[in-house]
Formats: structure tokens, sequence, C-alpha cells
């Protein structure tokens, strides 16, 4: 049994689910996230796990008991917000120390808890600061540890880092990630930052429209999205709308394509392929393979993103954008005529209506 | 904060443009506003002021008289009674309530918005006149309990606007949400977290609902009148018996109202030295 459990939890407003029918089981000292866009409903049911909002349907049990209808301060879990919410009228030290004596713990143990954490989070000298003469990633270590001060049972994160410039963020990430697996805590991280998701988490929940899409480990939902709509959040990805043709084609509008697992569709069926931008090769001589796919076009915008330069290219009325890097390709310029070369393996193949 | 800064810089650019009529206007003002009071203030030391432009001369025999007056220190007495009474009871009930619709209710704030002005829109003779239409039973029938009732649904909006504004500034809401996600219940978040980040709030609102309420004359008069008499209806009175000593009691009155509101402000910074700068947060 996995220590926190939702079963078929459903929450809707004024009869529109936002929620729908979300099960997942979570392990004891793993780090899961809830990635999608806005409006999926990812923060709805961090919210319902931590208690505060009701479900309307499902339960929520955690460590084999039912959690459902318990008040959220009787809970033991943690939480960290997107805007801090440190109580400005307490100092750092008084903050994190909040917690513990409302749970009655010993004042001597209180200080050297509090100071545990504080190092845990590396910001010792500021305990006697206020949140306000602190920066914002300041503000929010301090949030994080003022959550894992009384240990809690789950530790819950609403994009913690959304309110944060881009340096701190990375920077934060990977602090939560270091604290989170020193202290094997069960830890929940909403963000709508694929980036983040993928980069801390032991599993990802990818979330859109209130249901859950695929649930896998970073890499899984990377290379192998089960539909379109992860293949697409998650990363870019060509899609080549088609007919499915015989075993191995995909046939477009004015492109044949050869990809693996069109098999599993039956002849004339509506398919998309989807092909990542870093799995295809660019070549300025019509290459002569005749097992990858050979794709001509026109060059129509070259963006530089430092470690790669991403084509975006005409083929036959086709956009296809192309990842190259700079060592292991001759320069293209504009409006140059090239070849896009990539295996059928790259190409994956879902149904076109889902 | 962008916003802030180019409005200020804006501000200031109209200063250097036009600071002659700037001035005219606050001196106007202050003139307006301060007049009166000043007036009132020489009025209540002067022998006789009718045929100078300035009084012909000093005396405090009015104060004494002011003070010997059988009624003075019932009146006054009953006066802060009244007013500490409305604040306090409109402090339990309007804090409670208003942190409760910000957190759990947000639904029901236009509902609350709407209802805060009620009170300035109902005439106070025709508001007195209801109550003790309704309420004509004991115990409450032209009792100081049902004035007490009156004035706090009179004084209302003065303490909600404030407490509201302060609420809204801190937001409380998820700040009661980081509590609760710590372990405390409500009560110890109030007490702890959101009673003293809205300080200056209740502290405005109390300041604003005492002085109301001090210097309250209609619904006093129509709904306790002789029963319960309070300093302004002590000051009417006087008024058409001595000019001389109803400006006594009236700078009295300014005077009480002055030192309360000191003290008020005195007690709220000594419990805010905890706490500097409690509205920082954005």
């Amino acid at each position: 049994m996995a220590y926190l459990e939702l079963k078929s939890v459903t929450k809707s407003y004024s009869g529109i689910d936002v929620v729908h029918d979300f099960s997942l089981d979570i392990e004891k000292g793993t780090l899961v996230s809830f990635l999608g866009p806005s409006g999926c409903g990812k923060t709805t049911t961090l919210r319902m796990i931590a208690g505060f909002e009701q479900l309307d349907d499902g339960s929520i049990q955690l460590d084999g008991s039912d959690i459902t209808g318990v008040a959220p301060n009787r809970r033991d879990i943690g939480m960290v917000f997107q805007a801090y919410a440190l109580f400005p009228n307490k100092t750092v030290r008084e903050n994190i120390s909040f917690g513990l004596r409302m749970k009655k713990t010993p004042k001597n143990e209180i200080g050297r808890k509090v100071d545990t954490v504080l190092e845990m989070v590396r910001l010792q000298e500021t305990a006697n600061r206020y949140p306000h003469q602190l920066s914002g990633g300041q503000q929010q270590r301090i949030a994080l540890a003022r959550a894992l001060a009384v240990q809690p049972r789950v530790l819950l994160l609403d994009e913690p880092l959304s309110a944060l410039d881009a340096e701190v963020r990375v920077v934060l990430r990977g602090e939560i990630r270091r604290i989170q697996s020193e202290l094997a805590i069960t830890t929940v991280y909403v963000t709508h930052d694929q980036e983040e998701a993928l980069s801390i988490s032991d599993k990802v929940v990818v979330m859109n429209k209130g249901i859950i899409e695929q649930v896998g480990t970073p890499e899984e939902i990377y290379r192998a999205p089960q539909t379109r709509f992860v293949a697409t959040f998650i990363g870019t990805a060509n899609q080549f709308m088609g007919i499915a043709s015989g075993r191995d084609t995909v046939v477009c509008k004015n492109i044949k394509l050869f990809a693996d697992g069109v098999k599993s569709f039956t002849d004339g069926q509506e398919v998309v392929a989807l092909v990542r931008p870093e799995n295809i090769q660019v070549q300025a001589e019509q290459p002569q393979r005749s097992d990858w796919n050979v794709i001509s076009g026109i060059v129509e915008t070259i963006t530089f993103h430092g470690a790669v330069t991403r084509l975006a290219v005409n083929a036959s009325g086709q956009r296809v954008v192309a990842d190259v890097t700079v060592a292991n390709t001759k320069p293209v310029s504009l409006n140059q005529k090239i070849w896009l070369l990539f295996p059928p393996s790259a190409c994956q193949v879902m149904a076109a209506e889902e | 904060m962008m916003k802030n800064s180019q409005k200020v810089e804006r501000e200031s650019r109209k200063k250097r443009r036009a600071p002659g009529w700037q001035m005219a206007l606050i001196a106007l003002f202050l003139f307006y506003m301060l007049v009166p009071i000043i007036s009132t203030y020489v009025f209540s030391v002067a022998t006789r002021w009718d045929r100078t432009i300035l009084p012909e001369g000093y005396t405090l025999q009015f104060y004494e008289k002011a003070a010997q007056s059988s009624y003075f220190n019932i009146t006054l007495r009953n006066s802060l009674i009244l007013s500490l009474a409305t604040v306090l009871v409109s402090l339990v009930i309007i804090v409670p309530t208003v942190y409760w619709v910000h957190t759990r209710l947000t639904r029901a704030r236009p509902l609350l918005d709407i209802l805060m002005i009620l009170p300035f829109g109902i005439p106070t003779v025709v508001l007195a006149l209801a109550l003790v239409q309704v309420y004509n039973f004991a115990p409450l029938a032209r009792s100081p309990l049902l004035l007490i009732g009156a004035v706090v649904v009179y004084s209302m909006p003065f303490m909600y606007r404030p407490v509201s504004n302060a609420l809204q500034a801190i937001d409380s809401h998820t700040l009661t949400e980081a509590g609760q996600s710590l372990g405390a219940n409500v009560l110890q978040i109030l007490a702890e977290v959101v009673i003293p980040n809205i300080l200056p709030g209740i502290l405005s609102g109390s300041l604003l609902v005492f002085a109301t309420v001090f210097a309250e004359f209609t619904l006093t008069s129509l709904i306790v009148g002789a029963k319960f008499k309070t300093f302004p209806l002590l000051l009417v009175e006087y008024t058409r018996i001595n000019g001389n000593v109803a400006a006594a009691f009236s700078v009295i009155s300014f005077t009480i109202a002055w030192l309360v509101s000191m003290m008020i402000l005195w007690v709220g910074t000594k419990g805010k030295a905890a706490s500097p700068e409690a509205s920082s947060l954005n």
C-alpha cells in the first residue's frame, strides 16, 4: 500500500469538474510533481491533500488512515505557498518556532530544532530578522524551513518558485531536492514549469483539464509521452497529421513518413506523428538514405538558443522545427534549401482524436 | 512598484509647476478647518467678545462653572461608558466577521460592503424612532443598552472600512492557511497572526468609532434622553444657557477625544513595537 493514496478524487465548482476521478499512489519518501497548464486542477488537488478544499467525491488516505474529513491543522501536512506567507509580525525564528509551539514542543527543543532547519536552508544569520528584510529567495527558504521544522508527514509545495527570478529559481529547486532527499520526506510539488518538474521529480503527474494525462518518471514522460497533450506540453514536438497506411507509413498532405508503431492503427485511420526537434538532423546536400525519413525544405527562421540553434523549416507547406548544435552542423542561412533526416524510431504515432 | 514611482514622479513634477496655488489651497483648507476650533477655544476663555476683533479680556471662570455643573461628572462618565462600550462591541462583532468573510466566505463580501454603507443612508432620526418603536419592551425600551446597540450600528462603517482594508493588505487568506498547515486553530491564528498584523486598521477603526460616538447627539437624545445624559446633550443644553460655558464644554470634549486617541495610539504602538513594518507583506 502506498503512503499517500488519492482515490477517485473529484472536485467541481458550479457543476464543472476541476478535478475529475483523480487516483494516484505516492510512495513514501518520493517527490512527485503535478505538472500542467494553469487551470488544470493541480493546485486544487494539492489543496485537497492539505485539507483546504473539500472533496466532492473520492477519498484521501495517508499512511493507512483516511484523512478525507480531517481538519487541515490536524493532518500533519506541511505546506509552502507561492507567496511565501511568512507571518510579517514575527521574526524568522518566531516564524519557524510557531508550528513547534502549536505542537507544544518543549522550549529547549524548539531552539535546537529551529537552528537545525535554519542550517539546512543555510540562513542561520537571518534568525532575528523580519520577513520584509529578506529577499524573495530567502523568504521562500524560511517558509520551507518553517514547514519542515514540525517534521510533517507530507510536504506540499504550491508553485514555490513562481515568484522568483530565473537564477534564484534554478538554485532553489536544487536546494529543495537536496533537502527533500536528505530528509526522505514525501513531497508533492505543483508547478507549471516543465523544466522544474523534470529536473527534481521522482515521478511527474501531467495533468490537463482536471484529469491525469500521464504518470511516469521524468524520462518516461519526455521520451515516451502517451498522449498528444503530454508530447506537446513537455518539450517541443513537430506534429505531422496524416493517415496510417500499411505497417510503417503515415501519409501526410505532401509528405510520406516512415514511422514505428503504425501497425497498431488500422489502415486509413487519422493519426499524428510526433517528432522532437532534437531528433532531426540537418544536411545541406541531399543525403542518400532510404531507411530514414528525408524531407527537403526552406529555412524560414534561425533562432540562436546558446547550446543549440533552432531552425524553422518550411517543408512543402509543413512547418518543421529542428535543433542543430553548432559543433556538428555547417552553418545554414535563411532561405537556404536543406534536407531534414530522422529515423522511423523518432516518430511517435498517436491517434489524431483523443 | 513601477506604477507608484511613476505616480510620485508625476506628482512631484506637478508640485514644481504650481506650488503657489497649491499652497493657497492648503492654507484655505486649514483656515476653514481651524478657525471654528480656535474661535471656540478663545471664546471659552473670553470675558466679552462682541465689540472688538479680539476678546476684551480673558478668564477661566467658564471652566469653573462647567466643572461645577451638577451633571458634569455624570455626563462625562456616561459618554465614556457609551463610547468605550461601543468600541468594544464593535470590535467583537466586526473583526471576527470581516475575518471570516475575507478568508472563508469571500462571496459574501459585496453584500457586507453594501450593508456597511446602509447606516449612512438612513437618517439617524428615523433610525432612532424606529428602534424606539420596535424595542418598546423591558429591559430594552429606552435603555442605555438599546442606545449602545443603536450607536454600534450607526458607527459600524467606521470600524468596518479600516479593518477590511487592513485584512485585504495582508492576504489574510494565505496567512491563515499557513497557520493551519502548521497545526494552529482559528483562534490561535487570529490572536497570533491576524490581529497583530491588522492592528493599525483596528486602531484607526476604534479611534473613528470613539470620536463619532463621543460626539453623538441625535440617537442619544431620542432614545434615552434625560435618563442617560451624555456630554453632547449637556453641551447643547448649555448653548441655550451660556455660550461661553458651552464653549468650555466643547474644549473639554475635544481634549478628552484627543487624550483617548493618544492613549489608543500609544497602546497600539506599544503592541506594534514587537512587530515593526507589519504591513510590509505585499
